[in-house]
């Protein structure tokens, strides 16, 4: 049972290009300005990165010490309200670091927590940017084609990235979806540990 | 043309054996025999075996390479290879026998550097039309490199030769037309036949549509249910449902794992231990068992931290060896 907690992933190839046809693209593509290509070697490399076991082993030790650090800092304090919304966001600080500050968004989501936590030690409001927010939807906003719209839901979604151009909006979007797949199954193997190692406790608790 | 034939014939599949044999059939002049004996001068034997390329087609390229970057030479060597009758046909052979040999020549890295400044040269009047199935059968992997030829080619020119090649490749080099368009001052008739603007603005645009495709056909590919859709908008509906879903995931397990926490420590060192060593996976199980049906459920008792420095000592020993594993893995990061 333990054994599947961490399944081994098959690299599942994500297109058809071999790993030699990439290498090939690369030395290629240095007098070639094809777009494709590169965006194409890139994101192959990072999106190879999120499916590794390794990565995934990596990301549930640093997850499981990153509660039990939360726990006991919410012992100490001695209140047990917000367990899950904390707990998601140590998972996504976790995932965060994991990807080493190469992306937009890993660097996004530390950087938040850093000026949430300095809001709270100054006590400064956000007022401006809910002023801002406000002026925008109160003018007149004509109808951006479908595809843009889409695009600005797109930028809202992947944390730290409501400003960022089109072709680096969706690089950070494949790359955030493959680091949010690796979280999914990580999280899903340690609550299954953790479920499946003491299931009767919680029926017979107090 | 048997030749002709020998080649489509292997448009489907890698070449190699095939195309000696093919060749071989055809019972080509002496001097093609001396061409098979040539390529130990250029590069080594091992050019050939790595290309996996016939060796006669190998030495055709090399034969070329040595020779200066002309359309004269390539006719002349082809002229010396094939029968007169093959000799209109061969000469748009050669074009793509080293387009394919050039592909493959660059996906080793041997070959990549040592040829790099010679075949791109050398190519161009050798490039594209013939093996249109070859290169329609590849054309993932003779794309770039044929983009590599178009923007090599600007400097041995010979246009007529390129508004030749290009017609014959344009059904299958699309995306050739980026690169091609970056080097404007040739081109630009060729691209009037072809129907589309010349001016910095439409080059502009086209190469970050170029771009934009790309990215959205890696998003396609890592989201499921992607690939039957048609339009952008619809695609992005796509992404966009299933980051969301993914988000709401990980809010449904960061709920189930609140619920769990308090068992996040007894269970932690065992789990860890046990991942590597399947042998304590029943008694760790059972142990934990009881000592956690004794103690409260609570999490947030103290009890349970001084539990859990027993609980400590007995996994400690097999602990060690599994976490100091997985923080080597780390540190490696």
């Amino acid at each position: 049972m333990v054994d599947s907690l961490f399944p081994s992933i098959e690299n599942t190839g994500d297109d058809d290009a071999s790993p030699e046809s990439s290498r090939k693209k690369r030395r290629i593509s240095e007098t070639s300005k094809e777009a494709e290509t590169e965006a194409r070697r890139t994101n192959e490399e990072s999106l190879k990165r999120w499916r590794t076991n390794r990565v995934q082993q990596i990301y549930s030790c640093k997850l499981v010490e990153a509660l039990r650090r939360v726990r006991q800092r919410s012992n100490d304090a001695g209140k047990v309200s917000g367990a899950a919304r904390e707990i998601r966001e140590t998972a996504d600080r976790v995932l965060a670091a994991s990807a080493r500050g190469t992306t937009r968004w890993s660097r996004a989501i530390i950087a938040t927590r850093v000026r949430a936590r300095l809001k709270k030690h100054r006590k400064a409001k956000s007022t401006g940017n809910i002023k801002s927010r406000k002026a925008t939807t109160e003018t007149k906003r004509i109808k951006l084609p479908a595809v843009e719209r889409k695009l600005k839901i797109l930028g809202r979604l992947v944390p730290g990235c409501r400003k960022v151009s089109v072709p680096n909006l969706l690089d950070e979007a494949t790359d955030y979806i493959a680091a949010l797949e690796m979280q999914v199954r990580a999280m899903e193997a340690l609550a299954e540990i953790l479920a499946t190692a003491a299931p009767r406790t919680t029926l017979t608790g107090p | 043309m048997d030749l002709t034939q020998g080649f489509s014939a292997r448009s489907g599949d890698g070449p190699c054996r095939e195309a000696v044999t093919g060749l071989e059939s055809l019972n080509f002049s002496d001097g093609f025999r001396q061409l098979v004996t040539m390529p130990p001068e250029n590069t080594g034997s091992s050019f050939t075996a790595l290309l996996e390329m016939p060796a006669t087609q190998a030495m055709e390229l090399l034969h070329f390479t040595d020779s200066s970057s002309s359309q004269a030479n390539v006719n002349r060597v082809a002229g010396d290879i094939a029968p007169h009758t093959l000799h209109n046909p061969f000469r748009r052979l050669t074009f793509p026998s080293n387009s394919l040999l050039l592909d493959r020549a660059a996906r080793f890295s041997v070959i990549a550097t040592e040829q790099n400044g010679n075949i791109p040269g050398d190519s161009v009047p050798s490039n594209s039309g013939e093996n249109l199935d070859r290169v329609k059968a590849e054309p993932s992997e003779s794309d770039p490199m044929m983009e590599n030829q178009n923007s090599t080619q600007n400097q041995n020119n010979s246009s007529g030769k390129r508004k030749e090649r290009e017609k014959k490749v344009k059904s299958s080099t699309k995306k050739t037309k980026s690169s091609e368009e970056a080097e404007k001052l040739p081109y630009v008739h060729v691209r009037a036949r072809r129907g589309q603007a010349t001016d910095n603005h439409s080059l502009a645009e086209r190469a970050r549509r170029e771009k934009i495709n790309a990215r959205m056909k890696l998003l396609q590919e890592l989201v499921p249910g992607c690939d039957k859709i048609q339009g952008t908008a619809l695609v992005l509906d796509e992404i966009i449902n299933h980051v969301q879903s993914l988000q709401r995931q990980v809010e449904m397990l960061s709920m189930r794992l609140a619920a769990v926490n308090p068992r996040i420590d007894f269970k932690l060192d065992s789990i860890l231990a046990s991942e590597n060593g399947s042998l304590m996976d029943g008694s760790f199980n059972g142990e934990s068992y009881h000592e956690l049906q004794q103690w409260p459920l609570d999490g947030y008792h103290q009890p349970v931290w001084g539990r859990e420095e027993d609980h400590h000592h007995q996994a400690n020993f097999l602990m060690a060896s599994a976490c100091l594993q997985q923080y080597q893995v780390k540190m490696e990061l």
